[in-house]
């Protein structure tokens, strides 16, 4: 079993290197850095292969040969042989040359890691892990992405894996990653960028990355953050400098119509904020909520029926914008006024609630 | 609780001696842990945003 | 219960006390012993069965068995509970029972408190049990969806269940403290006449060590998880940005604990193996004086190497080339203490009873276990592997050739002499094979998912993934019922069997095996003369 075991590792790894489609290693990397990571990983595995098979081979050796059915007599001055006076120079000695290899070149590639760009022309990219989705503010830009997972019903095969709103980026810029974190801790890891970092609440961590290759590729968050740990992959839609551009008017655009929609003075139909409501809610409330809004108590609460969905408007309103101390319920004030009244009338006549209201976004700035 | 009286009561005060000793070592590191690990903490921290 | 009106003589050939008082009053260390060794083998099985709960939900891709938040308690539960409840009571177990045997002293130098270490362990169990239920019951807050590592700010967003799980920690902390003194204690002041430290068996050795790792870390984990309670409810903010705090200290306190007590789980186990080889490979260890020196040597850069668990979080250049130094090179005295068991092995007259074919076992998986950790511990590739599934693989192949299957041998080796029969051998190597090849199948896959990018900890996962999870789980269940053999065994050997003698096994040396198989109820009460 453990020769098996041994022929493996030899055999599958090195073999299936290059062929990531396997899903034996690394996928093939898309940055330098994660290039540089892939090459010392491959390095110290390689090391650590051929002192296991050292390892294995003088076990085995011994296994055979120096067994007491083969008649053979144990030698009890070995321990007191030059050998064993001195082995305990020469092993040390022996392995600190395999680590310093090792560390030698780890800090070459450590060092460049850790350096940070300070260039004029770095693109920002401000990662904010939510329980559970990622934020992107493309802070050169003003641009900013909200990425949540999609169900299994409409991602099929890419079920964890894919997202409603992709990380768009383009190659041969060089890009920092600035980390924080809204709530609880979280990790940024998409194995061809290579550079995983926690994003801690209330501090900024950096990473960088300059992607040499078009392509999407995919990655979870890798600190346990929770109930929806496994529903927060990211996805990152690596794309040439002139698509980056295209698709940069193409989100600014997408906003201001949906400002001007905002503020439009205009009097909404039920109809019509149900239906933003509907799409709202389920892209933004429903991990927590459910799409059924039962919730999934005690962690989080049943919309449907709730004392505060079938309450007075101002207390809904108040929750939505400012959140809930000491629960898992955020403020959501970051959302424009037509985006909040369409989720609170959304919840308030949704499922069995059927409350009749219907809440303006002038009752939502007014409420403020 | 019955304990056969093989330790002299030489022995078993040297014993309990040492256990307090290790018993406060113990305890030093509880109470020190704190101030410690600030202090600690600021220099290993997060100096790579500076 | 006075002992004043007892003889010398009385004392020491008075019988068993009879009934639950012998138990619960015991102040004996075989007695303890096996308590400890007891308790410890139902948490195994508590253990054990949670991680089979975990590789049944992992079995197919998709939620089928657990709850998210049921399936985070688990693998939190099942850390706490092989860590502290299985792991850590066996090896005190062994001390217990062996080291003053060992060094030829009638006791635990402190018999009592003895009694009082192993009697607070099931109450910290009760809480531990009590976190997991809790949630159940109306108003008892979310489960503990943390893992072990009981990271604010999510651990402050988890209900009652996270106090109750601190109050078992402080109950656990305790316990482990006051049995460290203890031992320490017995070794410095118990050693029979003439036996000099350098004189002392190898196990004794690796638990001094062993014992004040114990009384320097926990403390600091409970430290850590008392400011953790006052963040909780009390208004301070030690890990809260918002209130001047920082999230990443809990992570410093944690792991400051969390990474001796790596050692603290394997060295009793080297220990264990320090006399199985020998005994099997019919020559004295080799090398005791540099095994002695790599054990210290290990314990003391494993103090100060922390923070490779947290690469991830963003520390300064110089830090991090500090951390990752630090630990490439606690390859070095490590590597020494295998090369060491292999050189004993060598030229030696090796037999296979089952207590050397766990041995053999450790010096191989734990050799690939250790060249992981080297891997590992190089930071820029561990931006890659942290918190994925390589990691996992890397932690078992540490821990259980490392820490269990070093356990296992000790019970093997030693269960002649505590029952005074010996084990069905022939199932002995049917529990060592159906073992070691359930171990590989679960974990060896388990690589493969962490490079593919399968991040750890997470209730379900993409289609890709299914293949090794599949194998994995398969492995797993092998892996778990192959325990029930164990229980079969020893249920078996207590009961009945073969007579042993008082040398057990041909190539064993040390004072335990002078003593009677089983050995009387008080044992050196005159203490051996070592020459």
């Amino acid at each position: 079993m453990l020769q098996a075991g041994l022929l493996l590792l030899a055999g599958l790894l090195f073999h299936s290197a290059a062929k990531a489609e396997y899903g034996l290693n690394f996928p093939e990397p898309a940055a330098g850095v994660a290039q540089e990571i892939y090459d010392i990983h491959m390095l110290t595995m390689g090391i650590a292969t051929v002192l296991l098979i050292i390892v294995f081979a003088i076990v085995f050796y011994s296994l055979y040969f120096h067994r007491k059915s083969r008649g053979y007599q144990a030698d009890q001055n070995f321990h007191t042989s030059w050998f064993g006076h001195w082995s305990w120079v020469i092993v040390p000695v022996m392995v600190l040359g395999v680590d310093l290899t090792i560390a030698g070149k780890a800090d070459i590639v450590l060092k460049k890691v850790w350096d940070v760009p300070k260039e004029e022309n770095i693109m920002d990219v401000k990662v904010t892990g939510h329980q559970w989705w990622w934020e992107f503010d493309y802070l050169d830009h003003d641009i900013k992405v909200e990425s949540r997972y999609i169900p299994e019903e409409q991602s099929g095969d890419l079920y964890l894996r894919e997202v409603d709103n992709p990380l768009v980026l383009p190659t041969g810029v060089k890009i920092r990653f600035l980390h924080t974190s809204a709530d609880v801790l979280h990790a940024f890891w998409v194995p061809e960028l290579a550079v995983k970092k926690d994003a801690i609440p209330g501090y900024i961590t950096e990473t960088w990355a300059e992607l040499n290759r078009e392509g999407t590729f995919r990655g979870q968050c890798a600190e346990l953050c929770g109930t929806w740990h496994s529903r927060m992959p990211i996805v990152v839609e690596s794309v040439s400098q002139d698509k980056f551009t295209a698709w940069v008017d193409g989100q600014k655009a997408i906003k201001v119509a949906a400002a001007a929609e905002a503020s439009a003075d205009k009097t909404w139909s039920m109809d019509e904020l149900m239906v933003k409501g509907k799409t709202l809610y389920e892209t933004k409330c429903a991990a927590c909520h459910q799409v059924t809004g039962m919730g999934l108590p005690p962690a989080f609460p049943a919309l449907n029926g709730s004392v505060l969905t079938k309450g007075p408007i101002a207390d809904h309103l108040n929750i939505v914008i400012n959140g809930k101390e000491g629960t898992a319920m955020q403020p959501w004030g970051t959302l424009n006024d037509l985006e909040i009244a369409a989720i609170v009338t959304y919840e308030r006549n949704a499922w069995d609630n059927k409350m009749g209201d219907v809440v303006q976004p002038a009752d939502v700035k007014q409420a403020r | 609780m019955r304990i056969p009286e093989y330790q002299t009561p030489e022995l078993r005060r040297k014993n309990v001696r040492l256990a307090w000793i290790l018993g406060g070592l113990a305890l030093f590191f509880l109470v020190t842990s704190f101030p410690f690990w600030t202090g600690i903490f600021r220099i290993v921290g997060n100096q790579a945003m500076q | 219960m006075s002992t004043t009106t007892l003889t010398h003589d009385e004392a020491h050939h008075h019988e068993a006390p009879k009934g639950w008082r012998r138990w619960l009053f015991s102040t004996n260390h075989k007695d303890i012993g096996t308590l400890y060794l007891l308790f410890a083998l139902i948490m195994l099985f508590v253990g054990g069965a949670s991680a089979m709960l975990i590789r049944m939900e992992l079995f197919q891709p998709g939620i089928q068995l657990l709850d998210p938040d049921l399936y985070n308690n688990l693998v939190t539960n099942h850390a706490l509970i092989m860590i502290f409840g299985a792991v850590m009571p066996a090896a005190a177990g062994l001390a217990n029972w062996m080291i003053p045997m060992m060094i030829g002293a009638p006791d635990m130098a402190l018999p009592r408190m003895n009694n009082l270490s192993f009697w607070i362990l099931p109450a910290a169990a009760t809480m531990l049990l009590l976190s997991f239920v809790v949630p159940f019951f109306p108003g008892g807050g979310t489960q503990i969806n943390t893992g072990w590592t009981i990271y604010p700010p999510l651990s402050v967003q988890v209900g009652m269940s996270m106090d109750f799980l601190i109050f078992a920690i402080h109950l656990l902390g305790i316990s482990s403290v006051l049995a460290s003194i203890n031992i320490i204690v017995t070794l410095l002041n118990m050693r029979a006449p003439g036996m000099k430290m350098l004189k002392m068996p190898m196990f004794c050795w690796t638990w001094l060590v062993t014992a004040f790792l114990l009384i320097l870390v926990v403390p600091v984990l409970a430290g850590g998880v008392t400011m953790l309670l006052f963040d909780r409810h009390f208004g301070t903010s030690f890990f809260d940005a918002a209130g001047g705090g920082d999230p990443v200290l809990f992570q410093h306190l944690f792991w400051f604990f969390g990474h001796p007590e790596v050692y603290i789980l394997l060295l009793p186990s080297i220990g264990v193996l320090s006399h199985v080889i020998p005994a099997f490979s019919r020559k004295p260890l080799f090398g005791y004086n540099s095994m002695v020196g790599a054990m210290i040597a290990v314990a003391t850069i494993g103090m100060v190497v922390w923070a490779h668990h947290q690469y991830t979080i963003g520390m300064s250049l110089g830090a991090v080339t500090y951390f990752m130094i630090g630990t490439i090179l606690i390859s070095i005295p490590v590597g020494l203490m295998i090369f060491n068991f292999i050189a004993t092995m060598w030229r030696g007259a090796m037999t296979f009873e089952t207590p050397m074919l766990f041995a053999v076992g450790i010096v191989l998986m734990f050799t690939f276990g250790g060249l992981s950790g080297v891997m590992l511990a190089v930071v820029p590739a561990d931006m890659q592997y942290h918190d994925s599934m390589f990691v996992v693989a890397h932690f078992h192949y540490v821990l259980m050739p490392g820490a269990v299957f070093g356990l296992f041998a000790g019970v093997f080796y030693w269960l002649p002499k505590w029952t005074g029969h010996m084990y069905d051998e022939k199932l002995g190597k049917l529990f060592f094979w159906t073992n070691v090849i359930g171990f590989n199948i679960t974990f060896f896959p388990q690589h493969f998912l962490g490079l593919a990018g399968m991040p750890r900890r997470i209730v379900d996962y993409n289609v890709m993934f299914t293949e090794f999870n599949v194998i994995s789980s398969v492995g797993a269940m092998i892996f778990g019922l192959s325990h029930l053999l164990l229980l079969y065994i020893v249920i078996k050997t207590i009961r009945g069997g073969k007579k042993a003698e008082s040398r057990a096994w041909e190539g064993a040396k040390g004072l335990e095996w002078e003593l009677d198989s089983p050995p009387a109820f008080h044992t050196w009460t005159v203490a051996p003369q070592i020459k």
